[in-house]
């Protein structure tokens, strides 16, 4: 019925697809996992994110990767001095205040966008736009194929970093229990700073990398922080792999739905949403629950 | 509730209900009242779920959204009376909160209100994409005949007041004290018996009907219906921040949050030189609340006048 090229094209699709939204969705995880909070204001750093590019690309002529890179640092710093500022003092109270208090950042971020950028819709156009590699039948854009890399890359490097270096370790160490963390000597406080800001970089990474695939305005983010909490609530909240699992998942759907009969381009956003609240009501643990439990039980 | 405690709120509500039959004239406080009664209503509502139980749901669009098409359906295309298709339009909410709350309730604390966002955004997709039934992007024009200001100022004063009422008297009722517990410690409420999940239902739903009620009067009164307008997420937010900004789980919290957050909203979006920091303002005020006054503003005229 359908030609196998098609399905390969979708799968490919997929794959790549998959790729940027796990670094996408990884920063929400890691500052989950480290300090049990939401971070709202996800939508709000990767669009701000995405404006930087944007300047940079306009001012310097620099290519949106390098300039995700610099943007990347720049949030860094300012994901630590957020947390410091204002995050560290809801972190222990009830979680709606943390939620609320990240959404005000989103929205003060969006008003900023507005102020410096204006509401115009904005893309960055380079040389490799609109170039594609050829695969027989199969067509791959640059503009698909480099974020994946790119994402693979971070990504890479991201869990080398939390598996082999101290300060690594000292994270997953608090994400597991903080208590514990605590009383073993790791300074849980500076762990959380540095997650937080860590967690900022990749989001504004991501968000770096997404001025390659779409155009973007004061408001976007929104859609993308509802995919990235559904990649992160199918793959358990904490797990590195389930988040790329979850990711896997989210853009395999996304990428075969128009094989539905009777599906529309602007109903995609709904799979997110829908895949968000079945994952919380069913599968609480994630997919990763799913496996853990299928291995303990053999 | 000691009769003088009533006194207060019934002079209040005495002095709103002569405005319109003193100042006949003055129609644009007429409509701002009215819709700030509508938004009064809204917050009361949100409370009894988001203050009253802790369940911040980020979701009310949903139910609003559905109601007001309701109305607006029943009222264009089967030529009901706006009035009649008010409790049908509350009905309708009911259904929508059943539909969330069975499912959502399950899920704890930040899941929920994760959840919640989820849903309202899927209704709001999909009313876009239901052309047929709901217009569309380019939304459903109604009938122009409605009734004057003045109706709808003091339609809108009745339901604030009954919902007001309703939230009073959920506070000393089986089912506000059981909502009180389960937001305290719901494993302890549950250990004596509570049936939290029922419980966290049964608010959800009456407080969906006055959503739904106000939002069918809302639609009449504007004559037109438009997806991202009633389904909007600002909306639902809109619902969180009056309940923030007046006092979560208060009884007069939402009703001065409201009072406090419509006026202004209509104040920056009419004046040019202020639409652009119309977010900053929301933005500030959640980050300078949840910082330094948890309680909102009932709580800070509280730890102002102990001293």
């Amino acid at each position: 019925m359908y030609e196998p090229s098609a399905i390969a094209g979708l799968v490919i699709t997929a794959v790549l697809t998959a790729g940027l939204y796990a670094l996408m969705s990884f920063g929400l995880a890691l500052v989950y996992g480290v300090m049990k909070i939401i971070n709202l204001a996800h939508a709000g750093t990767m669009m701000l994110s995405a404006f930087v590019v944007l300047s940079l690309n306009r001012a310097l002529h620099l290519d949106p990767i390098l300039g995700a890179v610099i943007s990347a640092a720049l949030f860094f710093g300012l994901g630590m001095l957020l947390y410091r500022v204002a995050v560290r003092r809801v972190v222990n109270a009830p979680p709606i205040a943390s939620l609320l208090l990240l959404f005000g950042v989103w929205l003060c971020a969006q008003n900023a966008a507005y102020l410096i950028w204006g509401s115009e819709d904005q893309s960055i156009v380079t040389v490799y736009t609109y170039s594609t590699i050829d695969l027989g039948d199969v067509k791959i854009a640059v503009t698909r194929l480099i974020p994946f890399g790119v994402s693979l890359l971070a990504l890479a490097g991201l869990s080398w970093f939390l598996r082999a270096t101290d300060l690594g370790k000292a994270i997953r160490a608090v994400s597991q229990n903080a208590m514990a963390a605590r009383l073993v000597g790791i300074r849980s406080e500076r762990v959380a700073t540095i997650a937080f800001g860590l967690g900022s970089a990749l989001s504004a990474f991501a968000g770096g990398l997404l001025t390659l695939l779409f155009s973007f305005n004061p408001d976007f983010g929104g859609t993308f922080q509802l995919k990235s909490f559904s990649i992160i609530v199918l793959g358990g909240l904490e797990s590195f792999t389930g988040v790329a699992l979850g990711a896997v998942v989210l853009a395999t759907a996304e990428s075969f739905s128009i094989l539905i009969p009777g599906w529309r381009g602007s109903l995609i956003n709904l799979l997110a949403f829908s895949l968000l609240v079945a994952a919380l009501v069913l599968l609480p643990g994630g997919i990763a629950s799913l496996l853990e439990r299928r291995g303990k039980s053999e | 509730m000691r009769p003088r405690v009533l006194l207060a709120p019934l002079a209040l509500v005495l002095l709103l209900a002569l405005f319109p039959a003193v100042f006949p004239g003055e129609l644009n406080y007429i409509g701002l009242g009215f819709l700030t009664f509508i938004f009064v209503t809204l917050a009361v509502s949100w409370n009894m779920v988001g203050g009253y139980a802790g369940q911040v749901s980020f979701g009310y669009a949903a139910f609003f959204g559905t109601a007001a098409y309701t109305t607006a359906i029943l009222w264009s295309r089967y030529q009901w009376e706006p009035v009649l298709t008010l409790p049908l339009a509350g009905l309708a909410a009911v259904v929508v909160a059943l539909l969330v709350g069975l499912p959502c309730f399950r899920l704890l604390g930040p899941y929920f209100s994760i959840a919640t966002i989820g849903v309202g955004e899927a209704f709001r997709v999909l009313a876009l994409n239901l052309d047929q039934l709901t217009g569309g992007a380019s939304g459903l024009n109604l009938p122009l005949s409605v009734p004057s200001k003045s109706w709808f100022y003091w339609s809108g004063l009745v339901l604030a007041v009954t919902v007001v009422s309703v939230s009073g008297w959920m506070r000393a009722s089986r089912l506000g004290l059981g909502l009180f517990a389960l937001r305290m410690d719901q494993d302890a409420a549950e250990s004596l018996g509570l049936n939290s999940t029922a419980f966290k239902n049964v608010a959800h739903c009456l407080s969906a009907f006055f959503v739904g009620v106000a939002a069918g009067l809302y639609v009449v009164y504007f004559s037109y219906v438009h997806p991202n307008q009633v389904f909007g997420f600002d909306l639902s937010i809109g619902m969180v921040l009056m309940g923030v900004i007046g006092g979560v789980g208060t009884l007069w919290g939402p009703v001065l949050g409201a009072a406090i957050y419509y006026p202004i909203r209509q104040l920056i979006l009419s004046q040019s030189n202020l639409v652009a920091f119309n977010l900053l303002v929301y933005g500030g005020l959640l980050i300078a609340i949840i910082l330094f006054e948890p309680g909102g503003l009932l709580g800070l005229v509280r730890r102002v006048t102990r001293r």
